[in-house]
């Protein structure tokens, strides 16, 4: 664990000249005035007590319009992970969504002795190994579908099965593993770092062990883990992590794969993950032109696209909803059959809004939501 | 010569035209007695407009012309020119302002705003058909030029004079040259210390054959004018008196004490900035392991109005170096340093624009930053000053090496006392809205550069003005920042406004270029518009010396012949050269002896009846 | 030894940099890119802190610049190459065609008013105002010459219209004029080309180019000017409404390590400030807000200037950076800001953004050519910041206003008459 003033020099946070443009840019503060991201550095840095015990730590997305607003780029995102870290070794304890299952299913994770059945979804038509040179890290996507079974217009199994049909038609069998666990990315910012190496560790073993070099990922959170917290925790590592999109292009490129041209109006939502932690903004676009879909933005886009709401399953307030609705409202807004987003986590915090209770008529906010995995898979030729 | 009168009245944009109904101006204008040509422009100081006036002078064979426009101060060379290549003596143009006169004043009523203009014009014509050509005369310059102050931009400045070819005096008060830069223990610019930085000017200008050095010496008067001046110069050998064509003012400034500011004069350990470098030069470094500045000390709204300008950064450059410098034995106790990890500066680019997250990339402008030392730097400051490139890479490396910021507003400033044998700063931490306090060993002031106290006695002698703040007054803040409104004067460096040693030089060059434009000419073309003493009518009272702000007033003992008496007396004599056409000897004379060129009694009272349609019988004025 | 000098941007800098070398018998060249003389400063409404119109006191200065008989203007010229040494250098000019005899040519404007091809914007207006295929870019140019955009004239691309030449009295118009390259011999050379206005739209948070009633300062400046496209009336773009509330955002794009300009433009705290008085003085009621990270008044009566703004404009100074959002209803743009760590809104009518100068593009080319370090954001450097700041690596060629670093007018008529000092000492002959 890091100390403040560590934490002050890794994050950049001394940087801050207190010029209060990450409050102007924030979805949270923009919901909520009594929160701000540098009222927490700016205290940190006047030496302030007690910040660990300060609820708005567990209150920001860590979406990081704020660091990529920041003219000085303070990590603000980075500071509250560090602070989380804090809070946890003081015995402060997170309110979590679903009463902590998530958290609880990765640290069980952790034991080297649990046994998973975690492939079932692998049809018979769908071609996988055990060694190869491609690994598909599937993440959380068998668990949740059974947590969010019932959430209506949420397929997640669907992104895992239609990753693999991507693979299989391009004339790739990818390693898929029974022995997969959790990346770690919702302990890590939910303050149990320790818990995270050990998951890594498990990981890391598992795909040194199938011969891959390249690890291609569907899920933005389980890259950013293995893309900058594993290679931060464990030093640089041989592979290449990639988004799928990012795969997906170059197969096109290399004319691997092709499309029915489907012609059909979408609009793409930015995981922050994706977009603002790793700064893959235009792979999926070019992918999803590429399908013959006609892609119209939305007003906030690429490093500006709005947040879904809750990350680590430890944000989750009342605001959270108005924000995610606003997101629908704007996603309805651009005419669009359907709201393309990479990230399932997007996907389940969006749908979350639609399905219950709303201030307005249903229909000024309810559009289909679709991976873009699942949809580049359709589209397929 | 009949008058043949020819009026433009100009538009400038809607800045006239806007208010004033100029079409119906110049209809009138054409009505009015002398005139023969009246036409409007829309800009007539573009090159269209003063076509139109060329044209008009050859095709209406003008001998006169008015220009009813904007204000004579900026345009009055240009249309004077304009006639001159038209081949019309240029004292044979009038200006009429009725922009800043007329139609800015009365922006809320046009109608009132046009027949203002009207009138304004009818003056002018009426004095326009009395105006007379006048010749200027050529003065020859000494080719040598003066230069006051012995600091960087004294130095620059005769370096520069000399490697275009002219003798150059130099005059420094003290007996070695470097000026306010000898008390600089290090500068941001080059980390290196003051006198040791600007040792290569230092040299040249003493190994420099055109440069005359005179240390140890103050001017001690001044006579003469653009290209005839001459100075003494009083140094430790006696007096010296020289000609020179040009001068230059670099006489620098001094650091400003804010007695009775946050304890200073109360504490000892309270000092200001300037001590603090005087302290690092002599070695004397305070034994503190916890420092507090605080800027704006006395400047901006406290003491005095402005902004310092170089405060800031250097206050940023002395923080830095507190950082670096070696804790003093009793901070050893204290909370063991944070040692530093190894910076790593290639956190950001990486294949495909991904980044790393978690180390960040270094801002731009930091350097490897020296393990810190263990004092703590906090720098209370109303808004940190750091304009422009080098500065402001500086300021985010100081944040980057741990020099802390705290903002204060003028209104609830930090306040300075005593605990037991400690000192306190308590302060209002303005974003989190709470009262806080700190216990620094030492407080560093940052005051502002002020004028020097000889400055008012020299501006004196040179007759030329000092403004609000005290500082040398330039001849026009935008467009002449290095002449000053007397011929033959200039300014650079900190004489002028606080500036860093950099643009202190560029300055410097400036005013070299200034200074030696009539000395490359040769000679100055003066006004023409000068007073002209009637013998007859001068009885040698003397009124008109002694309020003559140029001083280009003679008395001397002149023969009269009246008849077959002639007798000596005393008459005054203006010096063309000299004189710069105020008109004060005109109102203070009792006697009516003096008249000035172009602005003669009867042009006045013509223009006057032009306007109240009052005749005034000239008897009357000539007494 | 050629006792000849050349200056490159005749810009405030330039042409005082030129008229001191020529007032010193100094033969000068003067290459400017655009078809007149007059760089920003012409472009400005008024000046700090005295509020003194812009173009009526440069008028004069460009007035004298292209009448002294020791200049040699060479407008809508470009420097390609500069090759020798000190006191003898040879330098290529590619003189472009304007497709109008500068000889003939009385600037009358009978071609403009007869040119069908209207609505060109206007790169002097920024954009707020157009003008015709044959066109003088603005009322007080020098030289007072018409110039035909060969893009956009039909005669030239099209072989069509050529109704200029026929309404042409003088038989000015020459549509077969040819770019010609001109050479040049001097013995120094003082580069002075300027700045830019860095576009903001790509900093998206603040609105330009999506709300329209967000302008960049430079906008604003033509916006109030009296010889501007709205002769000084203050319309809105959104719906030609006079704004009654202004607000003011610094620093965009400038001290910003994320967009690479780290560094602080000088200027823009002040011409905000004047930009607020001015909209004070045009109507009583206009309130304006400013929104700044430090207010930076370090220039020679900056500080009272900026209190007097206060105090007798009502000049509202917030410590905040600020971004902007929209009124979808009216167009009004909602300014965001904070206020001790708490957003706060303001509905405004317009939104002026402090838009980050940059060095031009073509200066960085051009000093790439001839061998002129550059810092990494692309302002020309000295070889010795301290004690030679306007002398560039290379012996002859010397430096001055805003191409080599951020500063204001007066900084910038110093540094040309510094420049000019160096330049000259070049000349002398020992």
């Amino acid at each position: 664990m890091v100390t403040i003033d560590e934490l002050i020099k890794d994050t950049g946070a001394y940087d801050c000249v207190e010029c209060g443009k990450c409050t102007t840019v924030c979805p949270i503060s923009n919901a909520n005035p009594k929160f701000a991201p540098r009222l927490i550095v700016v205290k940190a840095m006047a030496g302030l007590e007690g910040l660990a015990q300060e609820p708005d730590i567990w209150t920001c997305t860590t979406c990081e319009t704020c660091s990529d607003m920041c003219p000085y780029k303070v990590m603000y995102s980075e500071f509250i992970r560090g602070l989380r870290v804090e809070a946890v070794s003081l015995g402060v304890k997170p309110r979590c969504s679903q009463h902590g299952l998530m958290q609880n299913m990765m640290r069980m994770m952790t034991n080297p002795g649990i046994k998973q059945n975690r492939l079932k979804w692998v049809t018979p038509e769908l071609k996988i190994a055990d060694k190869g040179e491609v690994f598909y890290f599937t993440g959380c996507l068998p668990q949740m579908s059974i947590i969010f079974e019932d959430r209506e217009g949420v397929n997640l199994l669907g992104i895992a099965q239609s990753a693999v049909k991507i693979f299989n038609r391009a004339g790739i069998t990818p390693v898929v593993s029974n022995q997969e666990v959790c990346c770690g990315h919702d302990l890590n910012w939910a303050g149990d770092e320790k818990n995270v190496e050990k998951l890594m560790k498990i990981n890391l073993d598992m795909i040194k062990n199938s011969g891959a070099k390249k690890v291609v990922f569907s899920c933005p959170e389980c890259l950013r883990t293995f893309d900058v917290d594993y290679q931060d925790m464990a030093g640089d590592l041989d592979y290449e992590f990639m988004h799928i999109s990012e795969f997906v292009a170059d197969l096109i490129d290399e004319g691997k794969i092709a499309f029915n041209k489907l012609e059909e109006k979408v609009t793409y939502h930015d995981p922050c993950r994706l977009g603002r932690h790793l700064g893959i903004y235009d792979a999926p676009r070019d992918v999803l032109k590429a399908t013959g879909a006609d892609l119209i933005e939305m007003g906030r886009n690429m490093k500006k696209s709005a947040c879904c709401g809750v990350s680590a399953w430890v944000s989750c307030e009342s605001l959270t909803k108005k924000m995610q609705l606003e997101r629908m409202v704007e996603a309805v807004g651009t005419g669009a059959k359907k709201l393309i987003t990479a990230c399932p986590k997007c996907q389940i915090h969006l749908r979350c809004a639609v399905s219950k209770e709303m201030p307005f008529e249903k229909e000024k906010a309810d559009i289909p939501i679709q991976d873009f995995t699942i949809m580049v898979a359709n589209s397929l030729k | 010569m009949e008058p043949r009168i020819g009026v433009f009245v100009c538009h400038c944009g809607v800045n006239i035209g806007g208010f004033v109904d100029v079409p119906n101006v110049v209809e009138y204008v054409k009505t009015l007695p002398n005139v023969v040509y009246a036409g409007r422009n829309l800009y007539t100081c573009a090159d269209d407009g003063l076509s139109a006036i060329k044209n008009a002078i050859k095709e209406h064979n003008l001998n006169r012309v008015i220009v009813a426009s904007c204000t004579p101060r900026t345009h009055a060379p240009l249309f004077r020119r304009t006639c001159e290549e038209a081949g019309l003596n240029k004292y044979l143009f009038e200006f009429v302002n009725i922009r800043e006169h007329c139609s800015w004043v009365h922006m809320k009523e046009p109608e009132r705003a046009t027949e203002k203009a009207k009138k304004l014009i009818e003056m002018g014509v009426a004095k326009a058909a009395l105006l007379e050509p006048q010749e200027e005369v050529r003065v020859p310059v000494e080719p040598r030029a003066l230069v006051l102050g012995g600091g960087v931009a004294g130095m620059s400045a005769a370096l520069s004079l000399a490697n275009q070819g002219y003798e150059t005096h130099l005059v420094e008060k003290e007996d070695k040259l470097g000026g306010f830069v000898r008390n600089l223990h290090t500068l941001y610019q080059t980390g290196k210390g003051g006198i040791e930085s600007i040792n290569p000017l230092i040299e040249k200008v003493m190994a420099n054959k055109k440069i005359k050095l005179f240390t140890s010496s103050m001017l001690k008067n001044l006579t003469g004018y653009i290209g005839n001046y001459e100075a003494t110069i009083a140094g430790k050998e006696g007096e010296t008196k020289t000609k020179f064509g040009t001068i230059i003012v670099a006489t620098g400034a001094l650091e400003y004490k804010p007695v009775g500011l946050y304890g200073y004069g109360e504490y000892q350990n309270v000092i200001t900035l300037g001590e603090f470098e005087k302290m690092e030069i002599e070695g004397k470094f305070p034994s503190a392991k916890n420092v507090a500045f605080i800027n704006c000390a006395g400047s901006r709204g406290q003491a005095l109005e402005y902004c310092s300008r170089i405060c800031c950064t250097n206050v940023i450059k002395s923080a830095m170096k507190l950082l670096e410098a070696k804790a003093p034995e009793a901070a050893a106790t204290l909370a063991a340093s944070i040692p530093e990890a190894p910076r790593e500066e290639e956190a950001v680019a990486e294949e495909g624009g991904r980044r790393r997250r978690r180390r960040r990339e270094a801002p731009a402008g930091a350097a490897a930053a020296p393990p810190p030392s263990g004092i703590d730097v906090t720098v209370f400051n109303r808004g940190i000053t750091t304009y422009g490139i080098e500065r402001e890479l500086l300021y985010n490396a100081a944040r980057e090496r741990g020099v802390k910021f705290v903002k204060f507003i003028p209104e609830n400033p930090p306040k300075v006392s005593r605990e037991g044998d400690k000192l306190a700063i308590s302060y209002y931490h303005e974003t989190l809205k709470m009262e806080r306090k700190m216990n620094p060993d030492l407080i560093i002031l940052a005051a502002p550069l002020v004028q020097r106290p000889e400055a008012e006695e020299l501006s004196k002698m040179l007759k030329v003005p000092l403004g609000r703040d005290k500082f040398f007054f330039e001849a026009h803040v935008k467009l002449r920042p290095l002449d000053f409104a007397t011929d033959g004067i200039y300014l650079c460096g900190t004489a002028h406004a606080p500036v860093f040693i950099d643009e202190a030089i560029y300055q410097a060059y400036g005013a070299a270029s200034r200074a030696s434009i009539p000395l490359a000419r040769g000679y100055v073309q003066t006004e023409a518009i000068t007073a002209v003493v009637d013998d007859k009518k001068c009885i040698g009272c003397g009124s008109c010396y002694g309020v003559c702000p140029y001083h280009a007033i003679e008395l001397s003992e002149k023969e009269v012949s009246l008849e077959e008496v002639s007798l000596k007396t005393r008459k005054s004599y203006v010096n063309p050269a000299v004189c710069k056409g105020c008109g004060t000897c005109v109102v203070i004379c009792p006697t009516g002896a003096i008249a000035q060129r172009n602005f003669t009694m009867p042009q006045i009272m013509a223009a006057i009846k032009a306007f109240s349609g009052i005749p005034v019988p000239l008897e009357v004025l000539a007494l | 030894m050629v006792n000849k000098a050349l200056i490159i941007g005749a810009g405030v800098a330039g042409i005082q940099a030129s008229l001191d070398l020529a007032d010193k018998g100094i033969e000068v060249y003067v290459v400017e890119k655009e078809p007149s003389i007059g760089g920003r400063m012409s472009q400005l409404d008024k000046t700090f802190p005295t509020n003194d119109c812009s173009i009526c006191i440069l008028a004069p200065k460009m007035a004298d610049c292209f009448g002294h008989p020791n200049i040699n203007v060479l407008t809508y010229s470009e420097v390609q190459d500069v090759a020798g040494k000190a006191g003898d250098f040879k330098v290529k000019v590619l003189k472009k065609a304007r497709h109008v005899d500068e000889e003939k040519c009385t600037g009358c404007g009978d071609c403009m008013a007869k040119c069908p091809v209207k609505n060109i914007p206007n790169k002097f207006e920024m954009g707020l105002g157009t003008r015709r295929a044959i066109y003088l870019p603005f009322l007080q140019a020098v030289p007072r010459v018409a110039t035909i955009d060969a893009e956009k004239c039909l005669y030239l691309t099209q072989g069509k219209c050529g109704n200029c030449a026929k309404i042409c009295q003088r038989g000015a118009i020459l549509y077969d004029q040819k770019d010609e390259t001109v050479e040049l011999n001097v013995g120094a050379i003082i580069i002075a080309t300027g700045y830019d206005v860095w576009d903001p739209t790509p900093a998206s948070e603040y609105g330009y180019g999506k709300y329209p009633n967000v302008y960049t300062a430079m906008e604003y400046e033509r916006l109030i000017c009296a010889a501007g496209p709205t002769q000084g009336h203050m319309e809105r773009r959104s719906d030609q409404k006079r704004p009654q509330k202004i607000a003011f955002i610094q620093c965009v794009g400038s001290r910003n390590v994320q967009l690479e300009h780290p560094y602080c433009c000088s200027v823009c705290c002040m011409h905000s400030t004047k930009e607020a008085i001015l909209a004070r003085e045009h109507h009583d009621d206009i309130e304006s807000f400013i929104f700044y990270k430090d207010l930076r008044t370090f220039g020679k009566g900056f500080n009272e200037y900026m209190e007097r703004a206060k105090k007798d404009y009502g000049v509202v100074y917030t410590n905040s950076d600020a971004t902007v959002q929209e009124n979808p209803e009216n167009h009004n743009p909602i300014v965001v800001y904070d206020v001790a760590g708490h957003p706060e809104k303001k509905e405004v009518d317009i939104v002026v953004l402090a838009t980050t100068l940059i060095p031009r593009p073509e200066t960085r080319k051009l000093a790439e050519k001839i061998g002129i370090s550059m810092d990494k954001f692309g302002f020309l450097e000295s070889v010795d910041k301290l004690l030679a700041p306007l002398d560039t690596r290379v012996p002859g060629i010397f430096l001055a206003g805003y191409c080599h670093e951020p500063m204001d007018i007066p900084e910038a008529v110093a540094q040309a008459s510094g420049a000019a000092a160096r330049a000259a000492e070049v000349m002398v002959v020992e």
